[in-house]
Order: C-alpha cells, then sequence, then structure tokens
C-alpha cells in the first residue's frame, strides 16, 4: 500500500490537466511544451529561408559582379535595374548572419529540440514555467516582426555587418530606423532566450523523475541544459551592448563614439562594444553548438548499439568548454590594438578549448568502433556532423593563434571557418534531430531513402562551399566586399568564387527540395510506431507516437542510464540489444548493471 | 510501463524513497520558483556586470575624473537616496518576517511603507538628474555623462518595475490574499528588491563616490 | 618683380607635373596573383605567417585523415552483422588512453602553434624596439577614413602635424629593407590598415592610435586593403604600398614634403589630423 501511496504522491506533484479544446489554445496561445517545439520549427523553417535567401543574392554578387540578379532583381531591385548596389549588398550580408544565428538556428536547435525533449527525456510532464514558455515564443516573434519591418523603412535595413561594431552601426555610419529596429529586434529575441533558458535550467533541475540522477540523463539534455545556463548568463551582456548602442543611436549619449564625432577625452570607445559584444559572443558560438554535441553523443550510441564511451567524459568536456567559453572572446579582437599580454593569454586559452571539444570527438570515435552501426537516415546525419565540425574545428586553430590570425583575420577563412562548425553542424544536428525525432513529433516517419540522399548531398555541398571559402581566405580574399574584384590582389579568385557559387545554388535547390519532403511528410508520412529506432530513452519506451498532452500517463521511475545497449545479460533475458530506463531486468541486472549504469 | 511494485534487491543508492523524501506540492512549486528567481536575478546581475565593466575599461585608463570643465557629481541628495532604498529593503524584509509569521496587518504596513519609498526613490533621482541638468552634466556630456545617466535611467527603471508589482501587492495584501503558508510572491518580489537595492549600492560606491 | 611672380607660378606647374608623373608611376602595376596560394610575400617576417600556417594544415589534414579512416572503417567492418562490445569506456584504463591521446595532439599541434606564434610575435611583429633601433627606420602616421588611407611623413623637423610633413593620399611609399612604423587612427568609423604581402594588419580606431611595423625585401607595388567593414565604399578603399630604393625614398619624401609646406594652412583643423608620435 504505502509503495502504492508513493506513486500516487509523485504523480500528484505534477497533475493531469484537462487537454485545450479551443484552436487559440491548442496552436496559437498553447503551454503545450511539444506544440511550442513545433511552433518553434516552423517559424525558424521560415527564417532560415529568408536567410538563405539573402545568401544566394551574396554568392551572386560575388559570381557575377554587377549582373542583375534574376526573378528577385525585378522583383526587389528595381531601383536599380535588378543589380545590387553596395549599400544594399551591406544590409544583405549584415541581415543575412543576424537571421541565421537568432531566428534560424538558435529556435531550431534550442527552442524546437530544447522544449520537445527535455520534458520528455526527463520524465517531466511539461515545463516549469508553461506560460513564460508561451510567452517565450510569441516575444520572439516579436523580435522576428521587427526584424521585417527593419526591411521597409526609409534609408534600408541593417548595414553594419552582424557583429554591429560602433561608430559604424551608430548614427555616425548607419543613420535611419532600420539599424535601431535590427538592434532593438536582437535586444527582444534576447529576453525571449533568457526567457526559455531559463525554463531550461529549471525544469532540469527540479522536474527530472524518480531516479533520473544526473549522470542518466541523456547527453542531448546536458548539451540542452548547457547552453541554457550559456544562454541565462551571457545573453544579458549582449542585451546591455543593444541597450548601449540604442542609447547612443536614439539619445545622444557616447558611449561608444569617439574621433571626430566624439568629445576628445571624454570620447566613448569603440572597442568596448567589441568587448561586451564579443563575451556573449563567444559563449554563443558554444551555445549554437552545445545542444549539437549532445545530440551527437547520443546518436552515435543509439545507432551503434553501444553504449556512449566514457559518458562522464562527455558531461565534463561539455561543461569545461562552457566555463571557458568566455575566456577566449579576445580571440576575436586581435587586431584591435589589445595589450601583448591579453593577445597571449587569449591565444592560450583559445588552445585549451579546443581540449575538451577533442576528447568529444574522440568520445564518438570510440563509441563507434566495435559497435553494430545502423546507417539509419539520422545517423548518417550524424556522420555528417563529425565530418564538417571536424574540418571546420581544425581551421579553427589558425585564426586561435595571434600570429597566423594577424593575416586571417577578416578573411574568408574566418567566413569558411565558423560555416563549417556553426552553420553546417548546426543544421545538419537540426536535419538528424529532425530526422530522429519526426515520429515522436509527427506520428509519421520521414521517408529513409530520401533522408541518405539529402544528408550526403547536402554535407558534400556544404564542404565544396566552405572548404572552397576557406580556401579563397587563404588566398587573403577579405570578407563583406561588395565587389571584390577591385582589389588586383584578388581578381584572380573570380573563378574559384564562381563555382564556390554555383555549389551554394544546388545546395539551396536541395533544402527546397527537402522542404516540400518534410511538409508532405507531416501531413502524409507513414504512420509511425512507438519506437522504430529501438532506443532506451524515456520519449520512446514511456509515450506513444506523438505523446498524449500530458506525455505520461504515470511519472516513470528510472533504473539505468539512457545508453544501456548490448548489455550480454539483456540480451540473454530479453532477447534483445537494448532495454530501457525503467524496464526492470530481475535481481540479478539490477545488483551489477544497475550499480555500473548508475556509475556510467 | 513504469512500476514501483519491483525495488531493487541490492543497495542502489539512487532509490528514491518517496515517502520520507516527499515535499507537499505546493513546498516543490515555491522551491521551483525560489530556483527561478535565483537565475532570473543572476542573468540581470550579468546584465549589470556588464555595464559596471563597460564603466570600469574606460574609468581604469582616464587621466582625470571627472573629465576636464565637466561638474563632480555632487552627494547629498544621492546619499539621502541611498539611506532611502536601504530603508525600503528594511521596511520590505519586515514585511516579508511578518507574513511568514502569518500577520497580515503588519504585511500591509510593510508593503505600503516599500512602496511610498521606492515612489520617494524615484522621485528623489529625478531631481538630481534636473539639478545636474542644470549645472551642465547632461546625457550628452560625452562619455562621463553618458555613464552617469546611462546607468542611473536603467537602474531607475528596473525601481519602477518594482514599484508597480509592490502595488499591486498591496492592493492583494489589503484583500487578505496572503497568508502564512501562502505568499511566494512577497518572497520573489522581496529577492527583486533587495537585488535593485544591492546594484545600487554598488553603483553608489562607483559611480558618485570613488 | 612681374618676373619673378611668373617663375614662382611655373616652377609650381612644373612641381605638379612632376608629382604627377611619379605618381603615375607608382599607379602603374600590382603584379597580379594566380592560383590559390596566398599573396607575394614581400617582406622580412611573413614567412613566419606562412610556416606557421602550412605547418598547420599539415597536421590537420593527418588528423582529419586519420579520423575519416576510422569512421569509414567502423561503419563497414562494425556493420548491424558485427555484435558491439558491452564498453562504458569509463574503466580507469580507457580513461588515460582517452586523455594521453588528446594531450598528445594539444602538445604536439597546440603546442607548435603556441611556441612558435610567441617567438614570432616577441621576436618580430610586436618588437617595436627592434624597429626602433634601426637606424634607417621610417615613421609613418596613417588616417583611415571613409574611404582613402592618408598617410604622413614627418618631414625634416623630426616632428608630426607640422608644416613640413609630407602628406598623400592612397599613396605610401617606402623604403626597402628598412623597418616601416605605422602608427593609424581614424575620424569616423573603424577601419584596418591591411597589408596582404606582408601579412599583417591592425584596425584603424576612432579616439585611440595603434601601432604595426613591416619590412620590405622587394621593390615593387603592392596593395593596401582595409580589412574592417566601415560601410558604403569599404570595398573600394585600397591603397598602393610603393616600395623604393632608399636614395629614390629620400628623394621623393623631400619632393613631398616641399609640395605640402606650400600648400600648408594652420587653421585647416581636417588637414592637419596627426598627432605627437605615440610611445609604445
Amino acid at each position: 500500500m504505502g509503495l502504492d501511496l508513493a506513486e500516487v504522491l509523485v504523480m500528484e506533484l505534477q497533475p493531469i490537466h484537462a487537454p485545450p479544446t479551443s484552436f487559440a489554445k491548442k496552436y496559437l496561445f498553447t503551454i503545450d511544451h511539444k506544440v511550442i517545439g513545433k511552433q518553434f520549427i516552423w517559424g525558424g523553417f521560415l527564417f532560415l529561408v529568408l536567410g538563405g535567401g539573402l545568401a544566394m543574392l551574396i554568392r551572386w554578387q560575388w559570381a557575377f559582379p554587377h549582373e542583375p540578379v534574376p526573378v528577385v532583381g525585378d522583383m526587389f531591385l528595381g531601383a536599380t535595374q535588378g543589380r545590387i548596389g553596395p549599400a544594399t549588398y551591406n544590409s544583405i550580408f549584415t541581415n543575412h548572419g543576424l537571421i541565421m544565428i537568432f531566428w534560424a538556428i538558435t529556435p531550431l536547435l534550442i527552442g524546437a529540440f530544447g522544449n520537445f525533449c527535455i520534458p520528455l527525456m526527463i520524465g517531466a510532464r511539461d515545463m516549469a514555467f508553461p506560460l513564460l514558455n508561451m510567452l517565450s515564443f510569441w516575444v520572439w516573434a516579436l523580435s522576428g516582426a521587427m526584424v521585417l519591418a527593419s526591411f521597409v523603412v526609409p534609408l534600408g535595413a541593417a548595414g553594419a555587418g552582424w557583429t554591429t561594431y560602433p561608430p559604424l552601426s551608430t548614427n555616425v555610419g548607419m543613420p535611419g530606423a532600420g539599424q535601431s529596429l535590427m538592434v532593438g529586434a536582437i535586444f527582444v529575441t534576447g529576453v525571449a532566450s533568457i526567457m526559455g533558458g531559463l525554463n531550461y535550467v529549471v525544469t532540469v533541475i527540479r522536474y527530472r523523475a524518480p531516479g533520473m540522477t544526473w549522470m542518466r540523463m541523456p547527453l542531448t539534455v546536458w548539451g540542452l541544459w548547457l547552453t541554457s545556463i550559456l544562454n541565462v548568463l551571457f545573453v544579458p551582456v549582449l542585451g546591455s551592448a543593444g541597450l548601449l548602442l540604442l542609447l547612443d543611436r536614439m539619445t545622444g549619449t557616447q558611449f561608444f563614439i569617439a574621433g571626430s564625432t566624439g568629445m576628445g577625452a571624454n570620447a566613448g570607445d569603440p572597442i568596448l562594444f567589441q568587448h561586451l559584444f564579443w563575451i556573449f559572443g563567444h559563449p554563443e558560438v558554444y551555445i549554437l553548438i552545445l545542444p549539437a554535441w549532445g545530440m551527437v553523443c547520443d546518436f552515435v550510441a543509439f545507432f551503434a548499439r553501444k553504449p556512449a564511451y566514457w559518458y562522464k567524459g562527455s558531461v565534463y568536456a561539455m561543461t569545461a568548454v562552457s566555463v571557458l567559453s568566455a575566456v577566449v572572446y579576445g580571440h576575436h579582437m586581435f587586431t584591435t590594438g589589445i595589450s601583448p599580454l591579453l593577445g597571449t593569454s587569449f591565444m592560450l586559452f583559445t588552445l585549451i578549448i579546443s581540449v575538451p571539444a577533442e576528447m568529444l570527438f574522440l568520445n564518438w570515435l570510440h563509441t563507434m568502433w566495435k559497435g553494430s552501426i545502423r546507417l539509419t537516415s539520422p545517423m548518417s546525419y550524424t556522420l555528417g556532423v563529425i565530418w564538417v565540425f571536424g574540418l571546420g574545428g581544425l581551421t579553427g586553430l589558425h585564426l586561435g593563434t595571434t600570429s597566423t590570425d594577424l593575416y586571417l583575420h577578416d578573411t574568408m577563412w574566418v567566413v569558411g571557418h565558423f560555416h563549417l562548425t556553426m552553420a553546417s553542424a548546426s543544421f545538419l544536428v537540426v536535419f538528424a534531430g529532425i530526422a530522429f525525432w519526426f515520429p515522436k513529433m509527427f506520428g509519421r516517419m520521414l521517408p529513409e531513402k530520401f533522408g541518405h540522399f539529402h544528408c550526403w548531398s547536402t554535407v558534400a555541398l556544404l564542404t565544396l562551399v566552405f572548404v572552397g571559402q576557406i580556401i579563397s581566405g587563404y588566398a587573403g580574399h577579405h570578407r563583406r566586399l561588395f565587389d571584390p574584384y577591385q582589389y588586383t590582389f584578388l581578381e584572380h579568385l573570380l573563378p574559384l568564387n564562381r563555382w564556390v557559387s554555383y555549389f551554394a545554388f544546388a545546395l539551396a535547390a536541395i533544402q527546397g527540395v527537402y522542404a516540400v519532403v518534410f511538409i508532405r511528410s507531416v501531413f502524409a508520412g507513414k504512420k509511425a510506431e512507438q519506437n522504430p529506432w529501438e532506443v532506451g530513452t524515456l520519449e520512446w519506451t514511456e509515450c506513444t507516437s506523438p505523446p498524449a498532452v500530458h506525455n505520461f500517463d504515470t511519472i516513470p521511475v528510472i533504473v539505468r542510464g539512457p545508453h544501456e545497449y548490448a548489455h550480454p545479460e539483456v540480451r540473454r533475458v530479453l532477447g534483445r540489444d537494448w532495454i530501457s530506463q525503467t524496464e526492470p531486468l530481475g535481481d540479478s541486472e539490477q545488483a551489477t548493471g544497475g550499480a555500473a549504469a548508475a556509475g556510467g | 510501463m513504469s512500476s514501483l511494485s519491483n525495488p531493487p534487491a541490492g543497495d542502489d543508492p539512487n532509490w528514491v524513497a518517496p515517502v520520507v523524501q516527499y515535499d507537499s506540492p505546493a513546498k516543490r512549486q515555491e522551491t521551483t520558483a525560489w530556483v527561478g528567481m535565483v537565475i532570473f536575478l543572476a542573468s540581470w546581475g550579468m546584465m549589470f556586470g556588464a555595464l559596471f565593466f563597460m564603466y570600469g575599461g574606460i574609468r581604469a585608463r582616464a587621466t582625470e575624473w571627472p573629465p576636464e570643465g565637466l561638474p563632480a557629481i555632487p552627494l547629498f541628495w544621492p546619499t539621502i537616496n541611498t539611506i532611502v532604498i536601504a530603508l525600503s529593503s528594511v521596511t520590505l524584509q519586515w514585511a516579508l518576517i511578518s507574513i511568514r509569521k502569518g500577520h497580515r496587518r503588519k504585511l500591509t504596513h510593510g508593503l505600503v511603507s516599500t512602496f511610498l519609498l521606492g515612489l520617494a526613490f524615484v522621485a528623489l533621482q529625478w531631481k538630481v538628474w534636473i539639478d545636474l541638468n542644470e549645472i551642465g552634466l547632461m546625457h550628452t556630456s560625452g562619455f562621463y555623462g553618458s555613464v552617469f545617466y546611462g546607468m542611473t535611467w536603467i537602474h531607475a527603471a528596473h525601481v519602477a518595475v518594482g514599484i508597480i508589482a509592490l502595488g499591486w501587492l498591496c492592493i492583494q495584501a489589503v484583500r487578505l490574499f496572503y497568508s502564512a503558508p501562502r505568499h511566494l510572491s512577497i518572497r520573489l518580489w522581496t529577492m527583486y528588491w533587495h537585488f535593485v537595492g544591492i546594484v545600487w549600492g554598488i553603483m553608489f560606491l562607483t559611480v558618485y563616490i570613488l | 618683380m612681374k618676373f619673378k611672380h611668373f617663375s614662382h607660378k611655373l616652377t609650381s606647374l612644373l612641381v605638379w607635373i612632376w608629382t604627377i608623373a611619379i605618381t603615375g608611376v607608382a599607379w602603374a602595376d600590382v603584379p597580379k596573383e594566380k592560383g590559390w596560394g596566398m599573396p607575394t610575400d614581400a617582406s622580412l617576417d611573413g614567412h613566419r605567417v606562412d610556416w606557421l600556417i602550412n605547418i598547420t594544415n599539415v597536421f590537420i589534414t593527418i588528423l582529419f585523415v586519420i579520423m575519416v579512416i576510422w569512421i569509414v572503417w567502423a561503419v563497414l567492418a562494425h556493420n548491424e552483422k558485427h555484435t558491439a562490445d558491452y564498453d562504458h569506456g569509463d574503466s580507469k584504463h580507457h580513461v588515460m588512453v582517452a586523455l594521453s591521446i588528446s594531450a598528445f595532439i594539444f602538445l604536439v599541434v597546440d603546442g607548435n602553434l603556441f611556441y612558435n606564434a610567441a617567438k614570432d610575435l616577441t621576436q618580430a611583429f610586436w618588437n617595436f624596439e627592434k624597429a626602433e633601433a634601426a637606424a634607417n627606420h621610417v615613421k609613418i602616421e596613417v588616417q583611415g577614413r571613409q574611404w582613402i588611407w592618408e598617410a604622413r611623413y614627418e618631414g625634416p623637423d623630426g616632428k608630426f602635424n607640422t608644416q613640413d610633413d609630407a602628406v598623400t593620399t592612397n599613396d605610401i611609399r617606402v623604403p626597402v629593407n628598412a623597418p616601416i612604423i605605422i602608427q593609424v587612427t581614424s575620424p569616423d568609423v573603424i577601419h584596418a590598415i591591411s597589408f596582404p604581402n606582408f601579412r599583417v594588419k591592425v584596425d584603424a580606431v576612432p579616439g585611440s592610435v595603434n601601432q604595426l611595423w613591416l619590412q620590405a625585401t622587394k621593390t615593387g607595388q603592392f596593395e593596401i586593403s582595409c580589412g574592417q567593414h566601415c560601410g558604403q565604399a569599404h570595398y573600394k578603399m585600397a591603397g598602393r604600398l610603393t616600395v623604393m630604393e632608399e636614395a629614390d625614398f629620400k628623394e621623393w619624401v623631400a619632393q613631398k614634403s616641399r609640395d605640402s609646406k606650400q600648400i600648408y594652412d594652420e587653421n585647416a583643423q581636417a588637414a592637419n589630423w596627426g598627432w605627437t608620435w605615440r610611445k609604445y
């Protein structure tokens, strides 16, 4: 009786509410984390299309400088006969960067997967603060509206680069409402990020099901949780930089203005902005990759049918990266005139931070080795992530080293590097996550064969495009140039740029096909079973596909970690190579395997 | 499906003993909200931290402060204001302690006092701004003016949010909404109010005095 | 009186023709690059950067190839037919192996990078003492502004921002085999003065003065590029660096100094943008 009472008591902590009935409460102003996650998917994809379109314009200009842009040129660039002009070009690359980071990757990787996966994977019915969760989506949507508004105001959209350095981003360089709206939008989306991050942090701390110790959580949750801690701590720094910049733009203060419009000894300091921006900016790139690392750790284990190699090591590595992320930021500022002491220290820390990342790679490689690899589409995407992140991460070494950075700073090497690590890896992980959780989200399957085709063609094209950029950077090709061929020393790179553009156009075309397949599968894909991947985490074993509104009929009790594959005892007793986190096995396994699982 | 009717035979240290460790749902939720508030304030602390970092960055390199031609910030009224806001933290803490013991009337008195002191703070701050404008220190007075006005504006905005919340809490308190076991909002807003007070303290020290 | 006046004008005219001719020669040709390699190295210390980038490329290629072979082998040999090993990889042995591999890679690759970068920075790129100690070093003040490079030489009086400073636009000339120390700032937005053929750049920040130095090992024309997004015409903020023989340089700078002296106006604030040479 006491045990059943306990069951009842545990349930009472998260009571089951009646599901919503009205359209507004079900799909618009929903507090259900699973629906909010899907809202972020749709919203994120929308901005991904916009950001990607802007990238295609950049590639067009570099392949066919000053030629009218087909189709789009007539629609949007009528004043210049379909050609892109210098000021427009500046707005294009500025908005491409900002939109991709804050309105595409963040909602897709963190908003969608964080919301959908965290409560399910830890055994909770919803987030700690469901109402705050709903608000975080709508605040994010408001920031998206501000971005769109910035395109249609007089004097044009923001154009100071995604890094928004003053004085160029103040009224000195970029007067007009467009830049102000964008800085405001960045502030508002920061607020949404903090709201979401706070929710994730508290939910993981307080709502793990009984038996779900920290070291039994899927590494996906670890990645998302560490990301949320970084979000909560460092987005406010960006917020303060943005706020001060807005004050400079709108009230006449002079935090970041110096030079002829400054006030001599009482002038502001533009470099201060860079400090604030990069104290946020470097943790931001880890914010965008930690969920990816967590998911790769899990997916490699799930599909190699082997426990995640040295689980604790992966946790330590991700934590070390999070802690170190704020002390490496100066490597973005090597050429700003910082002291040699700072220059050398930042170089040291930047090289050190590559070690935990290395360890993660080794863990992945060891997990795969002597496994029983099932090459499903999520696994294909995962291998693609390892490929692009390996390439990209290694090219970062040259940038973290001060002397080589003196040459490579502001070249396409930097652009290629962060597009491989941030854009390619994060987006491939989004695709991996979608391929993996699609059955759980929508109750249907994405076509497997298409997944493989999409994965490998995307990986190949991403590699060609961004390694091409790295090569051009090696040759000295600066970034953010309306017409690179004005420089004699860059003229000969036109053919290289043209090929990179062709590959980029092909890449975009394939994503277009993916979009069609994705939408079709949402509504008419093959119906999915409860656990098509034979994976032992809670969302697969304890919930239907898709889950009920309340997730779990009874809150599960967890008895082991998420990667118990290939256990010989399990094979003997249950006749399969996996066991869920909640299944009892019998006394023998509990005494030995349970302890091993608790420790490992 | 999960079942608790299969306890482990061995000594699994991770086995949860539900009845012994059980918290009531209300207490559990309170602790969750408290954790949320701590993280929220840490976040906000980072924002103010960034502002102090920004100020410190230039101040450390400045050869003279205030810069030539600009007045030093007078200390009389700001010191009064510091006392005002410190007092308001005392009254609010007293209000919290009172409701913990179930004294509803003392809660209302405490809340109203804090509310009035908060209003006084903002009013006095406004007076200081006007006074400074008259002696030539404006927000357009270069970095020196920007730092002073920028930081005090942002701080004042946070105080204003607190005052509005306090107003709402006063209304609820008068309606006898709070009791000894149920006063989570008071607890959380007290944390917020102390935070705003501490930020003022640091600001007073670094921007006004030093 | 009339003749003096006339000859004064004639001299000015001849001076201008000569200046334009010299400038024209300067704008002859920056060598065109070919292939995908780094731009022609015309510098004393640039080879250090080239070597470090290239050796690191070798290291990372080796690491990447090992990783790819490992993955492909695993996917092919340890496929679904292979029985997986139940191994959490958290035994002491496994942990030590993982940490050792990481440490080894770190020490070889990162260690090499750190050691060589620190050496190159202290011996060369940030070694301003060495540059200033050379008797034939040249100091140049540069103002990068939207969207040109203005340069200033101290002239015979040895002081900057005086009447005899030689001032040029988009045209920096230097003697070969001599340290050139450049201080740079901007009055409007952040720019960056970048010398691709010398592998160095530094930001031109409003409100502060930054410094770099370089030394050319061959004569010729080289491009100066702007390495920080600075607005609409950032893409054509190109300057010309001409490396000349010492004698030619001295002659040129003396002539430029005379030209600038003629048009000097002590009330033209914007034109007198120079500063007292900063000590670093």
